[in-house]
């Protein structure tokens, strides 16, 4: 299995059948293929960022020297 | 007096007439008013009840999963820059809801910042090469993990390991506190989990969790605590103290990061708006007792046009800023209590942990000089709330007990657990429903909450960024059919 960009690692809940029956909730139709549950408490994420792009860690990095100079985000 | 009756948490005892009845009781922490048995009762508040609780709330919520909302937040970027072509920035959690009869609008909002999202591969020196770990030296208490790469005062370790000050501001380093990974094996890799094997030795790589404590940004050094931390052996079990630092040529990625709006977690008592059991259901006007009121923290939030907006309902179209001041009183109508940090008493490792200890401000010559908010978190070094107790449980490590077992009176543990299962059948089949329509009629979903004055705090924590970086129209969250919208 390849993982891809933003794609769950490890996830430690697995969701059941009896769990994902009793999601739908309401009357409207709910279709979805694979378990809709996507990210939960405790998963690890695959986000390798490459040259060029701006990471994660960068753009936190960019709005707290933002904050600390008193700009914000752009609209 | 008698002790209260009934399913609520933190109620361990059944109606008993106490022949000393004009004992006050001491004021509690979960802002149920008192504590009844506090007088006759032994750690009343443990940590092992918030523990025991969660693991109950944990059960019911896993089994319908409902009010989870998974979200992924696109960081903007500060004005003036532009977005480069490709992934974009993306922060990746979920909330949790957690109806609730007595407080906060109905509904509790606890969130979850999954792991590795930032990772050590993107952090750079001045000539591009990656920040792996290079070499150790520790003590008794720390590891003292110095970074792969070129660092002095004119290069330092870059943002957000150390943001330098302004304008002989003060400089900030904003991700101390954080849980840090070593599971990262190469650059761009995938991170490893506990069951990952090295194939050319059929042995499991291994991992170590611990905590951020501070940085050296001259130097590249990265102080990690030992107390506390957490290790996946090459056995294939966890282990608690970690036997051996990061190890050498990986990558750190930061770990799962968790806040909740619960009064226990905020450490605030919330004022009551309506209780749903009042004999006549009836709104109230938010009002603090002016006895209650200290002097502290005020959060202020203000929309773009620079008025300020405690509404629980916000528009897509006006972000909010939110602005801490502690030079007034409190919040009145809104809560009751600043909150505070509240922290194990773990400064010296191998001592038996002592009292708890609460760190808010520092003062000097009755001038606050440095206010801290509740920003280290995680592992054990800080008490968490039933709600984060339980989320914690989902992740699928069975959590250590706490040591503080509640000893009470008359009624055993036993029966109090006993009770405590009924209760949460019950309130699941029966109350949730009613929970639910409260909580829905006072306050809107994740994410058009995400800027009420309950949730705009409680998400600054847990994703880490400035509070004027949370932008509602950021938010992707999960649409009926599953992907992200």
């Amino acid at each position: 299995m390849t993982v891809e960009f933003g794609d769950v690692v490890e996830t430690r809940y697995v969701t059941s059948e009896e769990q994902l029956k009793r999601s739908q909730f309401g009357f409207s139709p709910v279709s979805f293929s694979g378990s809709p549950i996507v990210y939960t408490p405790g998963d690890v994420v695959h986000l390798p960022y490459a040259s060029g792009e701006l990471s994660t860690l960068e753009a936190v990095g960019l709005a707290w020297g933002a904050f600390s100079s008193g700009v914000g985000p752009n609209p | 007096m008698a002790a209260k009756v009934g399913g609520k948490f933190g109620t361990f005892n059944k109606r008993i007439d106490y022949t000393f009845a004009d004992i006050k009781p001491i004021t509690t922490e979960f802002s149920r008013g008192t504590v009844p048995n506090s007088i006759v009762a032994m750690d009343r508040e443990s940590a092992w009840a918030r523990w025991r609780r969660g693991y109950e709330i944990a059960v019911a919520v896993g089994i319908q999963k409902s009010y989870n909302f998974p979200f992924r937040y696109t960081l903007p970027v500060p004005q003036g820059t532009s977005l480069p072509p490709g992934n974009d920035p993306v922060i990746i959690g979920v909330l949790q809801g957690f109806p609730t009869s007595n407080r906060e609008f109905g509904i509790h909002w606890t969130g979850c910042r999954v792991s590795a999202l930032l990772r050590f591969d993107n952090v750079f020196d001045s000539i591009g090469t990656r920040g792996s770990v290079a070499s150790y030296t520790e003590d008794a208490d720390y590891w003292y993990v110095t970074l792969a790469g070129t660092w002095s005062s004119v290069n330092p370790l870059p943002a957000p390991l150390y943001i330098p000050g302004v304008n002989g501001g003060e400089a900030l380093k904003p991700l101390i506190g954080e849980v840090v990974e070593d599971r990262v094996l190469i650059p761009e890799g995938i991170p490893i989990t506990a069951a990952s094997r090295n194939p050319a030795t059929d042995t499991r790589y291994g991992y170590v969790q611990t905590l951020l404590i501070d940085i050296d940004q001259n130097n590249g050094i990265l102080k990690l605590q030992k107390n506390g931390s957490f290790e996946a052996t090459i056995d294939g079990n966890f282990v608690t103290p970690a036997t051996r630092p990061p190890a050498i040529n990986r990558f750190l990625i930061l770990g799962s990061r968790y806040a909740c709006t619960c009064q226990d977690f905020t450490r605030r008592t919330y004022a009551d708006f309506s209780k749903r059991n009042d004999s006549q259901i009836k709104k109230r006007f938010p009002y603090t007792r002016p006895a209650g009121l200290k002097f502290g923290r005020h959060e202020i939030l203000t929309d773009s046009f620079g008025n300020v907006n405690n509404n629980a309902d916000t528009e897509l179209n006006n972000n909010r800023n939110l602005e801490l001041t502690f030079q007034s009183i409190d919040n009145p109508g809104l809560f009751q209590d600043f909150g505070g940090r509240y922290l194990r008493n773990t400064s010296s490792p191998g001592a038996s942990e002592g009292p708890v200890t609460f760190v808010d401000y520092k003062a000097k010559d009755n001038q606050i000089i440095s206010f801290s908010d509740y920003w280290s978190p995680l592992l054990d070094e800080m008490r968490y709330c039933k709600h984060i107790y339980a989320l914690r449980f989902q992740e699928g490590i069975l959590l250590p007990e706490p040591s503080d077992l509640p000893v009470e009176m008359e009624e055993g543990i036993v029966n109090w657990e006993q009770r405590l299962t009924k209760e949460v059948a019950n309130i699941k089949s029966n109350i949730d429903y009613m929970n639910s329509v409260k909580g829905l009629s006072y306050m809107d979903m994740p994410p058009k909450n995400l800027q009420s004055p309950q949730l705009l705090p409680m998400l600054q924590k847990l994703l880490n960024i400035p509070a004027s970086f949370i932008r509602l129209q950021n938010f992707s969250l999960q649409n009926k059919d599953g992907s992200f919208t």
